[in-house]
């Protein structure tokens, strides 16, 4: 469905990635697990189309996306929850719901999406017209998925859903990633929690300065030695 | 003391100070005026559900102190202000109906604005919608019987409702600070002054040159927008600066104008080829420089003034107009009701348009006969300038069908785009919005009523000069705006009309009345030194300072109720969110 090949960004001088290979087949969640400043927020944005890669390609069921602006990606099906949220803060919850719902085509479907996402987040369903920048984070995060599923997107990408939240919202994020993605949504998740992504995810790659290095299924992964001393913290 | 009666004493202070001032009837006009927005003021602050009557009562007290003050104030104005500053009493055949009218009549309107708030919602809202009609529809009639002589400036006012509106397209939805917004006035003013007046001899008709010069606006706002757009918040409204003040200068110097085809000019003799040097334009004195393009030509309207040439195609063009309007409603509602808005929009448009067209396009005899009316031949039904009954209507006209189209476009697609990039223009190309696109649109929109006000001023005053277009417009267009409440229509409106009627028929009739009292307290005692004398005459003219105070006006506002006088509830709520909730305000990203 999506497959990144050989991608290059960068910024300025800095090489942030070094020729990015990915794939995501339709229908999985594909976890991308990094430490800090590893690229994986930049994968995502390239992805988008917020950063432009300077070689390499980005195909979304073969259509050629590294050349389009983001908001002709979003319209071909990409969304994103982006790394920081940004939700529109002056507008209400349903606003914001509402502005997810501009890039799609069908506008019958948006009640229908609309009771899916209250039934997914019913914390948002109680805070309809409360202003997106007066919520919590967690809240915040909720809105932030909840405006992406109102796309109705042939690929969801998550940036680190889980940054800043309590371990109870933390198992409450991802319980409801596994639903968005039984009902159909393809999804590439970008964790630095690895344990919890590689436990729902079934694929994952490992990214380090920009490089993927290493890629296998999340169960071996997860048994995987390096990924488990690196990134789990299990010696 | 009783809230409400301290803002009956506020509303009955202003207008008795007021006459002061403008002495006559405008005793009569004010206290109605002040009666209504007293009533505005005091129905929220009853309970609805005591009933209209109940309310009615309430809202006595407050009423009665302010026309209390109301009378003292306008007695000391006949009986001691007018002699002090040496002008003739009064008749009392104006003092005593004049007062009559004022105190009785404010009365009566507090009571009655008060009342339909014990109304049923939607019965407030249309008694309101009814009361502001008749307001609307009277003015210009009372202030002709009164001889107060308002509406010429008030015109002035509306003229800078509009072009708030306009601008508050940019600034208010798009967020996008334009600090050269005069620019545009100024195109739609040279759009209309080129295409209808004696400086190239062509004479189209001011019901056609409104949607030229809007068209025109509309593309220049592409234009001038297109290089802001990857700019952000202090560079745009630098680079919008820029063109405030280059627009202005270019029409100053469009008076020898010469364009030819480089082809034939240029490129081919550099290869010795000879050629007819094709040459579209040569010396040609677009804009009349500083001297400014006079006269323009005005409206004409045959129903204001029947003769018997114009009687049969009148009744065509009625019946045409009545078809065309029941045509409009039946598909409007049709279209609506099954759905499908864009095309019952660009139909109902559409046929708008055509049966404006149509009815007010007179139809040409000779050229010569339909053009006359600049040359100074009067045509049956044409806008005189000493009668602004008509151009009142025209441009209140001109203000609806704005808010109507501004009502639309914040509530379509487009509008939520804008709504979208003047928070996170990041975030929104991510939900599938073009930031180009929906940029440029907003400069379009905005300057499209820009065009609408600069045809109608020009045809207004009859003439352009540059000068009315420099930076100083673009600011009081902005301070209209920002004076009002960003954002919101009926703020604009307020903001608009309160500076402008300031501007217009406050400082003058201030000017008048500081000279005629000092001519008669200050001055004759300074005769042994004519130096001072002078010099204290000469400064106490308050329009000298109407900069600084503009100035003093938006520091106090922004420092009292930065929200504006009729804030959006947006803004009202992120202003004193802090002060709600103990906690910070929302920045804004
Ligand atoms: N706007 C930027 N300008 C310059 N460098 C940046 C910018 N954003 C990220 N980087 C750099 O790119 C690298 C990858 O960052 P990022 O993709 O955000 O990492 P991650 O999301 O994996 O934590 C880091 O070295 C970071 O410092
Ligand atoms: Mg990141």
């Amino acid at each position: 469905m999506l497959e990144l090949k050989d991608v290059h960004t960068y910024y300025g001088n800095i090489h942030a990635l070094k020729g990015i290979s990915l794939k995501v087949e339709k229908g999985e969640i594909v976890t991308l697990i990094g430490s800090n400043g590893a690229g994986k927020s930049t994968t995502l944005r390239t992805i988008q189309g917020i950063n432009r890669p300077r070689s390499g390609s980005i195909l979304l069921e073969g259509e050629a996306l590294e050349k389009l602006p983001p908001h002709e990606i979003a319209l071909r099906g990409v969304a994103q929850s982006p790394e920081g949220r940004m939700i529109f803060p002056r507008m209400t919850v349903m606003e914001n719901l509402e502005m997810g719902a501009y890039a799609r085509k069908d506008k019958s479907g948006f009640d229908e999406d609309l009771e899916r996402v209250f039934n997914l987040f019913p914390r948002l369903k109680e805070r309809i017209n409360q202003k997106g920048g007066t919520l919590s984070g967690g809240e915040q995060q909720m809105l932030a998925m909840g405006r992406a599923l109102m796309a109705r997107p042939r690929i969801l990408l998550l940036d680190e859903p889980s940054m800043g939240l309590s371990p109870i919202l933390v198992e409450l994020i991802f319980e409801i990633i596994q639903t968005i993605n039984k009902e159909g949504t393809t999804i590439l998740l970008v964790e630095q929690n690895a344990l919890m992504a590689l436990s729902i995810a079934n694929r994952g790659y490992v990214i380090q300065t920009g490089e993927i290095v290493l890629t296998d299924t999340a169960s071996k992964l997860k048994a995987n030695e390096m990924v488990r001393k690196s990134y789990l913290g299990i010696e | 003391m009783n809230e409400n009666i301290k803002s009956g004493i506020t509303f009955g202070l202003i207008g008795g100070l007021l006459t002061f001032l403008f002495g006559g009837w405008s005793v009569g006009v004010l206290g109605v005026l002040m009666g209504i927005g007293l009533g505005l003021a005091l129905g929220p602050r009853f309970n609805p559900r005591d009933g209209w009557m109940s309310l009615a009562k309430q809202a006595l007290p407050a009423a009665a102190a302010s026309g209390a003050i109301l009378l003292v104030l306008s007695l000391l104005q006949n009986y001691v202000i007018d002699p002090a500053i040496g002008q003739n009493f009064e008749d009392l055949d104006v003092v005593i109906p004049a007062n009559l009218v004022g105190v009785v009549g404010g009365i009566l309107f507090t009571c009655i604005v008060t009342a339909l708030h014990g109304l049923s919602e939607e019965w407030e809202r249309k008694g309101k919608i009814i009361l502001l009609g008749l307001v609307i529809l009277a003015f210009p009639f009372v202030d002709k019987f009164t001889e107060l002589r308002w509406t010429a400036q008030i015109i002035f006012a509306l003229i800078f409702v509009i072009l708030g509106l306009g601008l508050n397209i940019v600034v208010g939805y798009a967020g996008l600070l334009d600090l050269g917004y005069a620019a545009f006035f100024a195109i739609g003013a040279y759009t209309t002054g080129i295409l209808s007046s004696p400086q190239h001899n062509i004479f189209l008709n001011f019901w056609l040159v409104i949607w030229i010069a809007a068209g025109v606006g509309a593309i220049f706002g592409l234009i001038l927008g297109a290089p802001t757009l990857p700019l952000r918040g202090d560079y745009l409204a630098i680079v919008t600066l820029g063109f405030g003040e280059i627009v202005p200068v270019l029409f100053r110097n469009l008076i020898d104008v010469t364009i030819k085809e480089p082809l034939t000019c240029w490129i081919l003799p550099l290869f010795k080829i000879q050629t007819a040097c094709i040459t579209f334009m040569s010396h040609e004195d677009l804009t009349a420089g500083e001297k400014g393009i006079n006269p323009v030509g005005r409206p004409i309207l045959p129903i204001i003034k029947l003769n018997e040439a114009m009687g049969i195609e009148l009744v065509i063009k009625i019946a045409v107009l009545l078809v065309a309007l029941a045509l409009i409603t039946f598909l409007y509602i049709r279209i609506w009701r099954n759905g499908n808005r864009k095309v019952g929009s660009v139909a109902s448009y559409a046929a708008i348009v055509a049966a404006i067209l149509i009815v007010f396009l007179p139809i040409p005899r000779t050229r010569v006969a339909v053009f006359d009316n600049v040359l100074g031949i009067i045509q049956p039904g044409e806008f005189q300038s000493d009668n602004p009954i008509p151009w009142y209507f025209l441009i209140i006209a001109i203000i609806l069908l704005s808010i109507f189209l501004i009502n639309r476009l914040r509530e379509s697609r487009l509008g939520r785009a804008w709504m979208a990039i003047r928070e996170d223009e990041l975030a929104a190309a991510q939900m599938g919005i073009d930031p180009v696109r929906t940029k440029l649109l907003a400069f379009a929109m905005g300057a499209t009523f820009s065009g609408f006000a600069g045809a109608f001023y020009a045809a207004y005053i009859r003439g352009i000069f540059p000068s009315v277009f420099d930076f100083s417009a673009s600011i009081i267009i902005l301070c209209c705006v920002i004076l009002g409440g960003i954002g919101n229509i009926n703020g604009v409106i307020v903001g608009g009309l309160a500076l402008m009627t300031a501007d217009r028929l406050f400082l003058p009739a201030l000017k008048d009345f500081l000279k005629g009292l000092l001519d008669h307290t200050v001055l004759p005692a300074l005769s042994s030194n004519p130096t001072l004398q002078a010099a204290v005459g000469q400064n106490a003219n308050p329009i000298l300072y109407r900069f600084l105070l503009f100035g003093l006006t938006l520091v106090i506002m922004m420092s009292v109720r930065p929200e504006g006088l009729v804030p959006s509830a947006q803004r009202r709520m992120e202003l004193h969110a802090g002060e709600e909730s103990g906690g910070t305000p929302v920045a804004a990203k």
